[in-house]
């Protein structure tokens, strides 16, 4: 049951290799030619970013807007329910790196429980008792250094560390071993492009405010990952990132009157 | 005054460094006393900007009728009222504020102020439904508190937001509003690093910013 798929052989070999050949097509700004300290490749992050909201106008968003209008809201908790309980091994299993052994219990619980239903339905009394974890916090809460800012083609933004985050996470998720049947392996296969829809019908609004209103959508995106990561990273691993944060920046800016 | 003529007389003998120890040492329970009681006064104060400001918010929902003109002056009275803008300015133009002539500042506090209000007139109705609850007021310092709470959906259609207020409370004036923070994104954190990427891109011109926001406002 827990043999390897020959899809998932694929997607373990590919990911890393894609990812390193990404850093190394990435061109360097100098420092102190960037619009941002932490975006060295902004040239080739920005033709990235362009790429990725070119997919949006032309699937992404069309596909979240029929979702939408479709979907009744029952269905769409559903499925948001569906995607949470696959992330749960990673949560089990970072958090056990991490040390959280009551968040890797309740990761496991909850798993199992909702295992009944595959996850569709939340039999669990508080679903939100689960600190989600990935890789990248587990490298967080190493002190290893966040890098710098990626923007992947598909995958959308992301830092070094991060970026590394997902290739492990995809490679030690116990779910891509799985060897089912053909409806839970035709269920693993499209998971990806459902989650995709889903979170972008969850933010419509949000998105399109930031691709059709920003003064600059690459600037802001950045802003808002980097500001969302860290919010993350500091709720769950416990710990600030190596960037001010807002606290720090507000209270500088108050001590200076002019 | 016999009892501050008794203190006289206990301490003229005294060295004057000890004097002034003996000083500090009355005054301390004071300040002690003073200081929490300046942190009471600023969350009072930040928890009325944001009570009142929902309140009105609240009122302008009930009667909006979709007139974009009065829409808008209720916006620009709300915004103007409980929103410290020139602030707001200073903040999101990071540090080519102190570069800027007189006149860039200007021209900036001015488009600025035109964008927020048409983005708030044109999402006005996001709003619609929702009810903001208080959780907790944190001092951040002594010029500023941290309001947080949750708006929720009276419908139940869309799930609970976080939201912060970042207030500024100075001593002598009014508190007003300098942030909104929405599930702990800083949208003036947000605003300024857009900002400093456009002048940067410029090669530090601040007047390309203002012209960036311009083509936006007149832009479909």
């Amino acid at each position: 049951m827990f043999a390897l798929s020959k899809r998932s052989l694929n997607h373990i070999l590919v990911a890393p290799f894609t990812a390193i050949l990404l850093l190394a097509a990435c061109s360097s700004v100098p420092e102190t030619k960037r619009s941002d300290a932490r975006d060295p490749y902004e040239g080739s992050n920005r033709k990235a970013f362009a790429f990725n909201m070119g997919l949006d106008t032309h699937v992404l968003e069309p596909a979240a807007s029929g979702y939408r209008n479709v979907m009744p809201l029952a269905g769409r908790r559903a499925i948001d329910n569906h995607i949470d309980w696959t992330g749960l091994p990673a949560t089990t299993f970072n958090s056990t790196l991490q040390g959280r052994f009551e968040n890797a219990g309740l990761s496991t619980v909850h798993f199992i429980v909702n295992s009944l239903t595959l996850g569709l339905v939340d039999l669990t009394e508080d679903p939100k008792a689960v600190k989600s974890q990935d890789f990248g916090q587990t490298l967080a809460s190493f002190d290893v250094p966040e890098g710098n800012y990626l923007m992947v083609p598909v995958l959308g933004p992301n830092t070094s560390r991060s970026l590394t985050g997902r290739v492990v996470d995809s490679v030690t998720n116990p779910m891509s071993f799985l060897k089912a049947g053909d409806a839970l392996q035709t269920m693993q296969t499209l998971r990806p492009p459902v989650a995709a829809v889903s979170t972008r019908a969850n933010l419509f609004e949000a998105f399109n405010d930031v691709k059709y209103n920003s003064l600059d959508p690459y600037a802001r995106t950045r802003s808002l990952y980097y500001q969302g990561r860290a919010g993350r990273i500091n709720a769950t691993v416990g710990k600030p990132t190596n960037n001010r944060t807002t606290d720090d920046l507000f209270e500088s800016f108050l001590e200076d009157p002019k | 005054m016999t009892r501050n003529r008794q203190i006289g007389i206990l301490t003229s003998n005294l060295p004057a460094w000890l004097r002034s120890g003996f000083v500090c040492l009355c005054l301390l329970p004071l300040l002690l006393t003073a200081l929490p009681a300046r942190a009471s006064d600023q969350i009072t104060a930040a928890n009325d900007v944001i009570t009142s400001m929902i309140s009105e918010v609240e009122t302008y929902l009930e009667t909006d009728s979709g007139n974009i003109e009065k829409r808008t002056k209720n916006i620009t009275k709300l915004l103007d009222k409980h929103f410290d803008l020139l602030a707001i300015a200073r903040f999101s133009a990071g540090p080519y504020w102190r570069a800027a002539n007189e006149q860039e500042r200007i021209d900036y506090v001015q488009t600025m102020r035109d964008v927020v209000i048409g983005t708030v007139v044109r999402n006005f109705d996001q709003l619609s439904g929702l009810r903001f609850t208080t959780i907790d007021s944190q001092a951040k310092g002594d010029k500023m508190v941290l309001v947080r709470g949750l708006f929720n959906d009276s419908t139940g259609k869309r799930p609970p937001v976080s939201v912060g207020w970042r207030v500024i409370t100075p001593a002598m004036a009014p508190a007003k509003v300098l942030d909104v923070e929405i599930e702990n994104i800083s949208m003036l954190v947000t605003q300024k690093q857009e900002n400093v990427t456009i002048i940067r891109q410029n090669e530090g011109r601040f007047s390309a910013l203002v012209e960036t926001m311009r083509k936006r406002q007149q832009a479909p």
